[in-house]
Protein backbone atom coordinates (compact mmCIF):
# COMPACT_ATOMS: atom_id res chain seq x y z
CA UNK A 1 0.00 0.00 0.00
CA UNK A 2 2.84 2.27 1.10
CA UNK A 3 4.71 1.30 -2.11
CA UNK A 4 1.99 2.07 -4.51
CA UNK A 5 1.37 5.45 -2.92
CA UNK A 6 5.06 5.81 -3.35
CA UNK A 7 5.03 5.31 -7.04
CA UNK A 8 1.45 6.86 -7.80
CA UNK A 9 3.54 10.34 -6.43
CA UNK A 10 6.48 9.68 -8.58
CA UNK A 11 3.95 9.17 -11.28
CA UNK A 12 2.38 12.38 -10.74
CA UNK A 13 5.29 14.44 -10.34
CA UNK A 14 6.76 13.24 -13.76
CA UNK A 15 2.88 13.75 -15.43
CA UNK A 16 3.63 17.09 -13.94
CA UNK A 17 7.02 17.53 -15.86
CA UNK A 18 5.73 16.28 -18.81
CA UNK A 19 2.80 18.51 -19.32
CA UNK A 20 5.22 21.32 -18.49
CA UNK A 21 7.28 20.47 -20.58
CA UNK A 22 5.12 20.55 -23.28
CA UNK A 23 3.76 23.88 -22.05
CA UNK A 24 7.26 25.33 -22.24
CA UNK A 25 7.38 24.52 -26.08
CA UNK A 26 4.43 25.45 -27.39
CA UNK A 27 4.11 28.69 -25.08
CA UNK A 28 6.41 31.77 -26.13
CA UNK A 29 6.33 35.70 -28.00
CA UNK A 30 5.12 33.30 -30.89
CA UNK A 31 2.84 30.33 -30.02
CA UNK A 32 3.90 26.82 -31.26
CA UNK A 33 1.08 24.33 -32.24
CA UNK A 34 1.97 20.25 -31.71
CA UNK A 35 0.09 19.07 -34.60
CA UNK A 36 2.04 21.68 -37.24
CA UNK A 37 5.10 20.47 -35.65
CA UNK A 38 4.07 16.82 -36.11
CA UNK A 39 2.16 17.05 -39.60
CA UNK A 40 2.79 20.83 -40.36
CA UNK A 41 3.63 21.13 -44.33
CA UNK A 42 5.39 23.59 -46.18
CA UNK A 43 5.84 26.79 -44.22
CA UNK A 44 3.56 25.97 -41.56
CA UNK A 45 5.89 23.05 -40.76
CA UNK A 46 9.37 23.93 -40.99
CA UNK A 47 8.44 27.36 -38.56
CA UNK A 48 7.20 25.18 -36.12
CA UNK A 49 10.41 23.01 -36.58
CA UNK A 50 12.58 25.38 -36.41
CA UNK A 51 11.01 27.08 -33.48
CA UNK A 52 11.05 23.70 -31.47
CA UNK A 53 14.57 23.41 -32.17
CA UNK A 54 15.40 26.97 -30.56
CA UNK A 55 12.82 26.09 -27.45
CA UNK A 56 13.69 22.27 -26.64
CA UNK A 57 17.43 23.16 -25.97
CA UNK A 58 16.41 25.93 -23.31
CA UNK A 59 13.56 23.68 -22.01
CA UNK A 60 15.88 21.13 -21.58
CA UNK A 61 18.49 23.23 -19.36
CA UNK A 62 15.40 24.66 -17.65
CA UNK A 63 14.31 21.32 -16.65
CA UNK A 64 18.29 20.07 -15.86
CA UNK A 65 18.84 23.31 -13.64
CA UNK A 66 15.52 22.94 -11.72
CA UNK A 67 16.06 19.72 -11.09
CA UNK A 68 19.52 20.14 -9.84
CA UNK A 69 18.60 23.48 -7.29
CA UNK A 70 15.79 21.17 -5.70
CA UNK A 71 17.81 17.43 -5.50
CA UNK A 72 20.63 19.76 -3.98
CA UNK A 73 18.43 21.65 -1.96
CA UNK A 74 16.20 18.37 -0.09
CA UNK A 75 19.20 16.45 0.17
CA UNK A 76 20.69 19.55 2.75
CA UNK A 77 17.43 19.89 4.46
CA UNK A 78 17.58 16.52 5.54
CA UNK A 79 21.12 16.45 6.24
CA UNK A 80 21.47 19.90 8.26
CA UNK A 81 17.84 18.45 9.86
CA UNK A 82 16.93 22.06 8.87
CA UNK A 83 14.11 23.01 6.69
CA UNK A 84 15.85 26.30 6.29
CA UNK A 85 18.53 24.60 4.23
CA UNK A 86 19.56 25.67 0.52
CA UNK A 87 22.48 25.85 -1.80
CA UNK A 88 21.40 29.45 -1.90
CA UNK A 89 21.30 30.18 1.69
CA UNK A 90 24.14 28.25 2.16
CA UNK A 91 26.41 30.21 0.14
CA UNK A 92 27.39 27.85 -2.74
CA UNK A 93 25.48 29.82 -5.29
CA UNK A 94 26.73 33.37 -4.52
CA UNK A 95 30.30 30.96 -4.41
CA UNK A 96 29.72 30.00 -8.38
CA UNK A 97 28.50 32.91 -9.24
CA UNK A 98 31.39 35.29 -8.37
CA UNK A 99 33.98 33.06 -9.35
CA UNK A 100 32.15 33.19 -12.97
CA UNK A 101 31.76 37.76 -12.53
CA UNK A 102 35.35 37.71 -11.70
CA UNK A 103 36.56 35.95 -14.50
CA UNK A 104 34.18 37.84 -16.86
CA UNK A 105 35.99 40.93 -15.29
CA UNK A 106 39.73 39.26 -15.78
CA UNK A 107 38.56 39.55 -19.57
CA UNK A 108 38.77 35.56 -19.74
CA UNK A 109 36.93 34.05 -22.14
CA UNK A 110 32.93 33.33 -21.83
CA UNK A 111 33.66 29.52 -22.33
CA UNK A 112 35.86 29.93 -19.08
CA UNK A 113 32.81 30.99 -17.02
CA UNK A 114 31.39 27.80 -16.04
CA UNK A 115 35.42 26.39 -14.90
CA UNK A 116 35.37 29.26 -12.93
CA UNK A 117 31.61 28.92 -11.31
CA UNK A 118 33.00 25.85 -10.09
CA UNK A 119 35.64 26.64 -8.78
CA UNK A 120 33.92 29.30 -6.57
CA UNK A 121 31.19 26.81 -5.48
CA UNK A 122 34.07 24.52 -4.68
CA UNK A 123 36.37 27.31 -2.58
CA UNK A 124 32.69 28.53 -1.03
CA UNK A 125 32.21 24.55 0.09
CA UNK A 126 35.17 24.26 1.42
CA UNK A 127 35.40 27.73 2.77
CA UNK A 128 31.83 27.20 4.50
CA UNK A 129 32.94 23.73 5.96
CA UNK A 130 35.86 24.70 7.28
CA UNK A 131 34.15 27.66 8.91
CA UNK A 132 31.42 25.21 10.30
CA UNK A 133 34.46 22.51 11.56
CA UNK A 134 34.36 23.06 14.99
CA UNK A 135 36.37 20.28 17.19
CA UNK A 136 36.80 18.42 14.18
CA UNK A 137 33.44 17.49 13.34
CA UNK A 138 31.11 19.51 10.66
CA UNK A 139 29.09 21.47 13.10
CA UNK A 140 25.67 21.79 11.31
CA UNK A 141 24.60 24.82 13.22
CA UNK A 142 27.12 26.28 12.79
CA UNK A 143 27.25 25.12 8.39
CA UNK A 144 24.10 27.55 8.48
CA UNK A 145 26.16 30.42 10.08
CA UNK A 146 29.07 29.89 7.89
CA UNK A 147 26.75 29.84 4.94
CA UNK A 148 25.07 33.02 5.90
CA UNK A 149 28.50 34.87 6.08
CA UNK A 150 29.73 33.31 2.75
CA UNK A 151 26.37 34.83 1.18
CA UNK A 152 26.80 38.21 2.85
CA UNK A 153 30.70 38.25 1.42
CA UNK A 154 29.83 36.80 -2.12
CA UNK A 155 26.91 39.33 -2.52
CA UNK A 156 29.14 42.41 -1.21
CA UNK A 157 32.21 40.79 -3.79
CA UNK A 158 29.57 40.74 -6.63
CA UNK A 159 28.55 44.15 -6.18
CA UNK A 160 31.80 45.60 -5.93
CA UNK A 161 32.99 43.88 -8.98
CA UNK A 162 29.85 45.22 -10.79
CA UNK A 163 30.34 48.54 -9.70
CA UNK A 164 33.74 48.76 -11.47
CA UNK A 165 32.93 46.88 -14.51
CA UNK A 166 31.48 48.60 -17.50
CA UNK A 167 29.71 47.81 -20.78
CA UNK A 168 29.48 43.97 -21.58
CA UNK A 169 31.09 42.43 -18.61
CA UNK A 170 28.26 44.60 -16.68
CA UNK A 171 25.54 42.55 -18.88
CA UNK A 172 27.19 39.09 -18.21
CA UNK A 173 27.26 40.24 -14.32
CA UNK A 174 23.66 40.64 -14.58
CA UNK A 175 23.06 37.28 -15.87
CA UNK A 176 25.24 35.72 -13.17
CA UNK A 177 23.32 37.83 -10.36
CA UNK A 178 20.45 37.04 -11.32
CA UNK A 179 19.73 33.72 -13.13
CA UNK A 180 18.90 33.69 -17.09
CA UNK A 181 17.88 31.09 -19.56
CA UNK A 182 18.36 32.98 -22.53
CA UNK A 183 21.66 31.81 -23.82
CA UNK A 184 20.57 28.06 -23.69
CA UNK A 185 21.64 25.72 -26.58
CA UNK A 186 21.68 22.20 -26.73
CA UNK A 187 25.50 21.59 -26.28
CA UNK A 188 24.99 23.92 -22.48
CA UNK A 189 22.60 21.17 -21.84
CA UNK A 190 24.26 18.48 -23.08
CA UNK A 191 27.59 19.60 -20.88
CA UNK A 192 25.59 19.74 -17.62
CA UNK A 193 23.46 16.68 -17.95
CA UNK A 194 26.71 14.35 -17.25
CA UNK A 195 26.97 16.58 -13.52
CA UNK A 196 23.71 16.32 -13.02
CA UNK A 197 23.36 12.76 -13.40
CA UNK A 198 26.90 12.03 -11.37
CA UNK A 199 26.18 13.95 -8.73
CA UNK A 200 22.45 13.54 -8.65
CA UNK A 201 23.11 9.58 -8.71
CA UNK A 202 25.09 9.83 -5.40
CA UNK A 203 22.17 12.12 -3.79
CA UNK A 204 19.55 9.50 -4.53
CA UNK A 205 21.85 6.27 -3.04
CA UNK A 206 22.11 8.70 -0.40
CA UNK A 207 18.46 8.58 0.35
CA UNK A 208 18.34 5.92 3.17
CA UNK A 209 20.81 7.80 5.08
CA UNK A 210 19.76 10.53 4.99
CA UNK A 211 16.48 8.74 6.01
CA UNK A 212 18.30 8.44 9.27
CA UNK A 213 19.88 12.16 9.25
CA UNK A 214 16.66 14.32 9.28
CA UNK A 215 16.02 12.31 12.50
CA UNK A 216 19.56 13.82 13.98
CA UNK A 217 23.12 13.04 13.11
CA UNK A 218 22.74 10.90 16.85
CA UNK A 219 20.24 8.83 15.11
CA UNK A 220 22.06 8.04 12.09
CA UNK A 221 25.53 7.52 13.83
CA UNK A 222 23.64 5.03 16.05
CA UNK A 223 22.52 3.57 13.51
CA UNK A 224 25.52 2.13 11.67
CA UNK A 225 26.12 5.98 9.57
CA UNK A 226 29.63 7.13 9.58
CA UNK A 227 28.25 10.30 9.92
CA UNK A 228 31.31 12.69 9.08
CA UNK A 229 31.80 10.87 5.30
CA UNK A 230 28.22 11.17 4.93
CA UNK A 231 28.57 14.66 5.53
CA UNK A 232 31.14 15.23 2.76
CA UNK A 233 29.80 13.24 0.37
CA UNK A 234 26.62 14.81 0.02
CA UNK A 235 27.53 18.45 0.87
CA UNK A 236 30.03 17.90 -2.11
CA UNK A 237 27.33 16.12 -4.29
CA UNK A 238 25.26 19.27 -3.32
CA UNK A 239 27.41 21.70 -4.29
CA UNK A 240 28.71 19.94 -7.54
CA UNK A 241 24.68 20.27 -8.44
CA UNK A 242 24.67 23.65 -7.35
CA UNK A 243 27.65 24.81 -9.28
CA UNK A 244 26.76 22.74 -12.56
CA UNK A 245 23.24 24.57 -12.32
CA UNK A 246 25.07 28.56 -11.91
CA UNK A 247 27.36 27.50 -14.13
CA UNK A 248 25.25 27.18 -17.13
CA UNK A 249 22.08 29.74 -15.56
CA UNK A 250 23.54 32.08 -12.88
CA UNK A 251 22.01 32.49 -9.72
CA UNK A 252 18.72 31.41 -9.17
CA UNK A 253 17.02 31.12 -5.91
CA UNK A 254 14.22 29.79 -4.20
CA UNK A 255 13.90 26.74 -6.32
CA UNK A 256 16.12 24.83 -3.85
CA UNK A 257 14.30 25.76 -0.75
CA UNK A 258 10.39 26.15 -1.91
CA UNK A 259 10.46 22.98 -3.97
CA UNK A 260 11.22 20.20 -1.52
CA UNK A 261 9.08 21.83 1.05
CA UNK A 262 6.24 21.67 -1.41
CA UNK A 263 7.01 18.07 -2.00
CA UNK A 264 7.03 17.25 1.10
CA UNK A 265 3.24 18.14 1.93
CA UNK A 266 1.91 15.78 -0.79
CA UNK A 267 4.70 12.94 -0.53
CA UNK A 268 5.99 12.93 2.69
CA UNK A 269 9.55 12.92 4.43
CA UNK A 270 11.19 9.99 3.12
CA UNK A 271 13.77 10.24 1.13
CA UNK A 272 13.52 7.46 -1.02
CA UNK A 273 10.28 9.11 -2.56
CA UNK A 274 10.86 12.41 -1.60
CA UNK A 275 14.55 13.24 -3.68
CA UNK A 276 13.29 12.10 -6.58
CA UNK A 277 9.74 13.97 -6.64
CA UNK A 278 11.65 17.13 -5.30
CA UNK A 279 14.04 16.61 -8.50
CA UNK A 280 10.86 16.62 -11.18
CA UNK A 281 8.89 19.08 -9.71
CA UNK A 282 11.68 21.23 -9.41
CA UNK A 283 12.49 20.27 -13.14
CA UNK A 284 8.80 20.94 -13.06
CA UNK A 285 9.21 24.51 -11.70
CA UNK A 286 11.95 26.06 -13.74
CA UNK A 287 10.45 25.01 -17.05
CA UNK A 288 6.91 27.21 -15.88
CA UNK A 289 8.88 30.03 -14.80
CA UNK A 290 11.26 30.01 -17.77
CA UNK A 291 7.99 29.94 -20.43
CA UNK A 292 6.17 32.88 -17.49
CA UNK A 293 9.33 34.63 -18.23
CA UNK A 294 9.83 34.86 -22.36
CA UNK A 295 6.02 35.17 -22.57
CA UNK A 296 4.54 37.44 -20.14
CA UNK A 297 6.18 40.87 -21.42
CA UNK A 298 7.07 39.37 -24.96
CA UNK A 299 9.69 40.18 -26.70
CA UNK A 300 11.09 41.39 -23.44
CA UNK A 301 12.48 38.84 -21.13
CA UNK A 302 12.23 38.77 -17.38
CA UNK A 303 15.16 37.59 -15.27
CA UNK A 304 14.54 33.70 -14.38
CA UNK A 305 15.79 34.18 -10.74
CA UNK A 306 13.41 37.27 -10.45
CA UNK A 307 10.55 35.27 -11.37
CA UNK A 308 11.42 32.06 -9.14
CA UNK A 309 12.04 34.50 -5.95
CA UNK A 310 8.44 36.14 -6.60
CA UNK A 311 6.89 33.44 -6.57
CA UNK A 312 8.58 31.36 -4.28
CA UNK A 313 9.07 34.45 -1.33
CA UNK A 314 4.81 35.04 -0.93
CA UNK A 315 4.46 30.80 -1.06
CA UNK A 316 7.03 30.45 1.29
CA UNK A 317 5.54 32.95 3.58
CA UNK A 318 1.99 31.67 3.27
CA UNK A 319 3.54 28.34 4.14
CA UNK A 320 5.59 29.69 7.33
CA UNK A 321 1.77 31.12 7.89
CA UNK A 322 0.29 27.70 7.46
CA UNK A 323 2.35 25.85 9.50
CA UNK A 324 4.41 28.27 12.23
CA UNK B 1 34.86 -15.10 30.99
CA UNK B 2 34.95 -11.85 29.27
CA UNK B 3 32.54 -8.91 29.71
CA UNK B 4 30.35 -8.18 26.79
CA UNK B 5 31.55 -4.63 27.37
CA UNK B 6 34.63 -3.42 28.73
CA UNK B 7 36.49 -0.01 29.07
CA UNK B 8 40.13 0.92 30.56
CA UNK B 9 40.93 3.88 31.18
CA UNK B 10 38.53 5.42 28.64
CA UNK B 11 38.57 9.21 27.26
CA UNK B 12 36.69 11.17 26.26
CA UNK B 13 35.75 15.32 25.35
CA UNK B 14 33.77 17.74 24.33
CA UNK B 15 36.36 19.85 22.84
CA UNK B 16 38.43 21.00 25.79
CA UNK B 17 36.36 19.68 28.20
CA UNK B 18 36.72 16.76 29.37
CA UNK B 19 33.82 14.18 29.90
CA UNK B 20 35.48 10.79 30.99
CA UNK B 21 38.64 10.79 32.56
CA UNK B 22 39.97 7.50 32.06
CA UNK B 23 37.43 5.31 32.81
CA UNK B 24 37.26 1.89 33.66
CA UNK B 25 33.93 -0.27 33.91
CA UNK B 26 32.47 -4.12 33.04
CA UNK B 27 28.99 -4.76 31.62
CA UNK B 28 28.35 -8.46 31.90
CA UNK B 29 26.31 -10.18 29.56
CA UNK B 30 22.58 -10.57 30.12
CA UNK B 31 22.44 -7.89 33.00
CA UNK B 32 20.84 -4.69 33.65
CA UNK B 33 23.51 -1.95 35.04
CA UNK B 34 22.38 1.30 36.00
CA UNK B 35 24.83 4.42 35.69
CA UNK B 36 24.60 6.77 38.24
CA UNK B 37 26.45 9.57 38.87
CA UNK B 38 25.82 13.61 39.04
CA UNK B 39 25.68 15.78 36.32
CA UNK B 40 28.21 15.87 34.24
CA UNK B 41 29.62 13.14 36.00
CA UNK B 42 30.05 11.32 32.30
CA UNK B 43 27.00 8.99 32.48
CA UNK B 44 25.71 10.09 29.08
CA UNK B 45 28.88 10.38 27.49
CA UNK B 46 29.66 6.62 28.01
CA UNK B 47 27.09 5.76 26.50
CA UNK B 48 27.23 7.73 23.83
CA UNK B 49 30.86 6.39 23.56
CA UNK B 50 29.80 2.77 23.19
CA UNK B 51 26.87 3.51 20.38
CA UNK B 52 29.35 5.47 18.55
CA UNK B 53 27.79 9.04 18.52
CA UNK B 54 31.12 10.52 20.18
CA UNK B 55 34.40 8.94 19.45
CA UNK B 56 36.50 8.02 22.25
CA UNK B 57 39.57 10.23 23.02
CA UNK B 58 42.05 7.89 24.23
CA UNK B 59 41.91 4.37 26.70
CA UNK B 60 40.09 1.30 25.30
CA UNK B 61 36.88 -0.11 24.83
CA UNK B 62 35.99 -3.61 23.89
CA UNK B 63 32.97 -5.45 22.38
CA UNK B 64 33.68 -9.16 23.28
CA UNK B 65 37.25 -8.25 23.70
CA UNK B 66 37.16 -6.49 20.70
CA UNK B 67 38.61 -3.13 19.61
CA UNK B 68 34.65 -1.21 19.31
CA UNK B 69 36.20 1.18 17.38
CA UNK B 70 37.41 -1.22 14.93
CA UNK B 71 34.62 -3.39 13.97
CA UNK B 72 32.49 -2.09 11.17
CA UNK B 73 30.11 0.44 12.10
CA UNK B 74 27.02 -1.47 10.98
CA UNK B 75 28.00 -4.72 12.19
CA UNK B 76 27.78 -2.96 16.04
CA UNK B 77 24.93 -1.17 14.95
CA UNK B 78 23.16 -4.59 14.60
CA UNK B 79 24.15 -5.25 18.25
CA UNK B 80 23.90 -2.10 20.41
CA UNK B 81 20.36 0.25 20.50
CA UNK B 82 20.57 3.54 22.01
CA UNK B 83 17.46 5.28 23.19
CA UNK B 84 17.64 8.84 23.38
CA UNK B 85 16.34 11.29 26.71
CA UNK B 86 14.29 12.83 23.83
CA UNK B 87 13.15 13.51 20.06
CA UNK B 88 13.30 17.11 18.82
CA UNK B 89 11.85 16.04 15.42
CA UNK B 90 12.00 19.25 12.96
CA UNK B 91 10.37 17.05 9.98
CA UNK B 92 7.09 14.81 10.47
CA UNK B 93 8.17 10.81 11.06
CA UNK B 94 5.59 7.71 11.31
CA UNK B 95 6.12 6.48 14.02
CA UNK B 96 6.01 2.95 11.87
CA UNK B 97 9.01 4.97 9.66
CA UNK B 98 11.04 5.62 12.87
CA UNK B 99 10.45 1.56 14.13
CA UNK B 100 11.59 0.99 10.66
CA UNK B 101 14.86 2.66 11.13
CA UNK B 102 16.17 0.17 13.41
CA UNK B 103 16.08 -2.18 10.86
CA UNK B 104 18.83 0.01 8.71
CA UNK B 105 22.02 -1.52 9.96
CA UNK B 106 20.67 -4.92 8.71
CA UNK B 107 19.58 -3.77 5.06
CA UNK B 108 21.64 -2.61 2.57
CA UNK B 109 21.70 1.03 2.23
CA UNK B 110 19.41 0.83 -1.09
CA UNK B 111 16.72 -1.55 -0.61
CA UNK B 112 13.48 -0.40 0.34
CA UNK B 113 12.02 -1.73 3.30
CA UNK B 114 11.39 -5.88 2.61
CA UNK B 115 7.96 -7.24 4.62
CA UNK B 116 9.96 -9.30 6.69
CA UNK B 117 10.93 -5.75 7.92
CA UNK B 118 7.47 -4.60 7.89
CA UNK B 119 6.40 -7.64 10.13
CA UNK B 120 9.42 -7.14 12.53
CA UNK B 121 8.70 -3.40 13.25
CA UNK B 122 5.09 -4.25 13.79
CA UNK B 123 5.73 -7.17 15.72
CA UNK B 124 8.01 -4.64 18.25
CA UNK B 125 5.26 -2.63 18.11
CA UNK B 126 2.79 -4.84 19.40
CA UNK B 127 5.08 -6.32 21.94
CA UNK B 128 5.27 -2.75 23.24
CA UNK B 129 2.11 -1.71 22.94
CA UNK B 130 2.07 0.98 20.52
CA UNK B 131 0.59 -1.11 17.16
CA UNK B 132 -1.90 1.59 17.64
CA UNK B 133 0.31 4.46 16.78
CA UNK B 134 2.30 3.28 13.73
CA UNK B 135 0.38 6.13 11.50
CA UNK B 136 1.08 8.63 13.78
CA UNK B 137 3.17 11.82 13.33
CA UNK B 138 6.23 10.63 15.71
CA UNK B 139 7.02 14.12 17.40
CA UNK B 140 3.10 14.38 18.29
CA UNK B 141 3.28 12.07 21.00
CA UNK B 142 3.87 12.18 24.54
CA UNK B 143 6.95 11.75 26.14
CA UNK B 144 5.62 8.05 27.11
CA UNK B 145 4.59 7.12 23.69
CA UNK B 146 7.61 8.34 22.49
CA UNK B 147 10.16 6.36 25.05
CA UNK B 148 8.14 3.17 24.52
CA UNK B 149 7.77 3.44 20.51
CA UNK B 150 12.09 3.48 20.98
CA UNK B 151 11.95 0.58 22.78
CA UNK B 152 10.09 -0.62 19.87
CA UNK B 153 12.58 0.29 17.80
CA UNK B 154 15.69 -1.75 19.88
CA UNK B 155 13.70 -4.60 19.66
CA UNK B 156 13.20 -3.81 15.75
CA UNK B 157 16.80 -3.48 15.70
CA UNK B 158 17.11 -6.69 17.18
CA UNK B 159 20.19 -5.94 19.15
CA UNK B 160 21.55 -7.49 22.22
CA UNK B 161 22.94 -4.51 23.97
CA UNK B 162 20.79 -1.33 24.65
CA UNK B 163 22.05 1.86 25.90
CA UNK B 164 19.26 3.68 27.64
CA UNK B 165 19.67 7.48 29.25
CA UNK B 166 17.47 8.75 31.50
CA UNK B 167 14.56 6.40 30.02
CA UNK B 168 11.98 6.93 32.87
CA UNK B 169 12.17 10.68 33.77
CA UNK B 170 8.89 12.52 32.60
CA UNK B 171 7.14 9.60 33.11
CA UNK B 172 3.85 9.80 34.87
CA UNK B 173 4.03 6.94 37.77
CA UNK B 174 1.35 4.72 35.38
CA UNK B 175 3.52 5.40 32.21
CA UNK B 176 6.62 4.79 34.25
CA UNK B 177 5.49 1.41 35.54
CA UNK B 178 4.65 0.22 31.95
CA UNK B 179 7.57 1.34 30.67
CA UNK B 180 9.55 -0.55 32.96
CA UNK B 181 7.22 -3.63 32.66
CA UNK B 182 8.04 -3.62 28.92
CA UNK B 183 11.81 -3.31 29.23
CA UNK B 184 12.32 -6.41 32.21
CA UNK B 185 9.74 -8.38 29.90
CA UNK B 186 12.01 -7.96 26.88
CA UNK B 187 15.45 -8.38 29.09
CA UNK B 188 14.32 -11.28 30.41
CA UNK B 189 13.11 -12.99 26.89
CA UNK B 190 15.82 -11.35 24.44
CA UNK B 191 18.81 -11.74 27.62
CA UNK B 192 19.68 -8.17 26.54
CA UNK B 193 22.11 -6.41 28.49
CA UNK B 194 20.80 -3.01 29.64
CA UNK B 195 22.81 -0.15 30.07
CA UNK B 196 20.76 2.18 32.27
CA UNK B 197 21.38 5.89 32.95
CA UNK B 198 19.41 7.53 35.40
CA UNK B 199 19.24 9.71 38.61
CA UNK B 200 16.67 7.67 40.49
CA UNK B 201 18.46 5.46 43.37
CA UNK B 202 15.26 3.56 44.06
CA UNK B 203 14.61 2.77 40.54
CA UNK B 204 18.38 1.33 40.41
CA UNK B 205 18.39 -0.43 43.31
CA UNK B 206 15.59 -1.89 42.08
CA UNK B 207 15.94 -3.71 38.52
CA UNK B 208 19.40 -3.38 38.15
CA UNK B 209 21.79 -6.42 38.80
CA UNK B 210 24.97 -3.97 39.18
CA UNK B 211 25.24 -0.13 39.77
CA UNK B 212 28.72 1.79 38.29
CA UNK B 213 28.95 4.89 40.32
CA UNK B 214 30.58 7.86 38.32
CA UNK B 215 32.03 10.41 39.49
CA UNK B 216 34.09 13.40 37.59
CA UNK B 217 34.29 11.00 34.55
CA UNK B 218 35.29 7.99 36.55
CA UNK B 219 34.52 5.03 38.58
CA UNK B 220 33.72 5.95 41.90
CA UNK B 221 32.05 2.16 43.02
CA UNK B 222 31.46 -1.16 40.57
CA UNK B 223 29.20 -3.52 41.77
CA UNK B 224 25.89 -4.70 43.42
CA UNK B 225 23.31 -2.54 44.64
CA UNK B 226 23.28 -3.31 48.17
CA UNK B 227 27.14 -2.57 48.41
CA UNK B 228 27.17 0.55 46.19
CA UNK B 229 24.35 2.64 47.41
CA UNK B 230 26.22 3.43 50.72
CA UNK B 231 26.18 6.59 52.49
CA UNK B 232 29.34 7.06 51.94
CA UNK B 233 29.85 6.16 48.29
CA UNK B 234 26.60 8.62 48.02
CA UNK B 235 28.62 11.38 49.72
CA UNK B 236 31.53 11.25 47.61
CA UNK B 237 29.04 10.57 44.23
CA UNK B 238 26.26 13.60 44.70
CA UNK B 239 27.62 15.39 47.94
CA UNK B 240 24.65 14.91 49.90
CA UNK B 241 23.46 13.32 53.09
CA UNK B 242 21.34 9.99 53.19
CA UNK B 243 19.84 7.23 55.25
CA UNK B 244 19.15 3.95 54.10
CA UNK B 245 15.78 2.35 54.61
CA UNK B 246 14.29 -1.00 54.19
CA UNK B 247 10.88 -1.55 54.22
CA UNK B 248 8.51 -4.47 54.80
CA UNK B 249 9.09 -6.16 51.58
CA UNK B 250 12.81 -5.97 52.16
CA UNK B 251 13.41 -3.59 49.41
CA UNK B 252 15.82 -0.63 50.51
CA UNK B 253 15.27 2.87 50.19
CA UNK B 254 18.18 5.91 49.45
CA UNK B 255 16.67 8.55 50.99
CA UNK B 256 18.97 12.02 50.31
CA UNK B 257 17.96 14.62 52.67
CA UNK B 258 20.55 17.13 53.20
CA UNK B 259 23.85 18.42 51.05
CA UNK B 260 26.96 17.56 52.49
CA UNK B 261 28.57 20.70 54.29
Amino acid sequence: MIQARRKSVVAAALLLLAVFIVLGITVGGVPLSFRDLWSGRGMEGDTARLLASLRFPRVALAAIVGACLALAGAALQALLKNPLADPFLLGTSGGAATGAALAALAGLSPLLSPPAAFAGAVVSSFGVAALARRRGRLDLQRLLLAGLIANAFFSALLLLVFSVASGEAARTMLFWMMGSLSDATAGKAAALLPYAVAAGAVLLLSASRLNLFAVGEENAAALGVDIEKSKRIVFLAASLLTGAAVAFAGVIGFVGLLVPHAARAVAGNDQRVLLPVSALCGAALLVAADAFARTAFAPAELPIGAVTASIGAPLFAWMLLRNP
Amino acid sequence: MTPLVESRGLLASYGPTPALRGLDASFPRGEIVAVLGENGSGKSTLLKVIARIVPAAGGELFLEGRPLAQLPRRETARRIAYVPQSLDLVFPIRCLDLVLQGRAPHDSAFSADSPEDLERARAAMRSCDVEALAERDASALSGGEQRRVFLARALAQEAEIWLLDEPASGLDPRHRLEFLEILGRTHRERRTTVLLVTHEMDLAGEIADRILLLSGGRTLAEGAPAEVLTQQNLRRAFSVESRVEVDAAGRRRIVPFAPTR
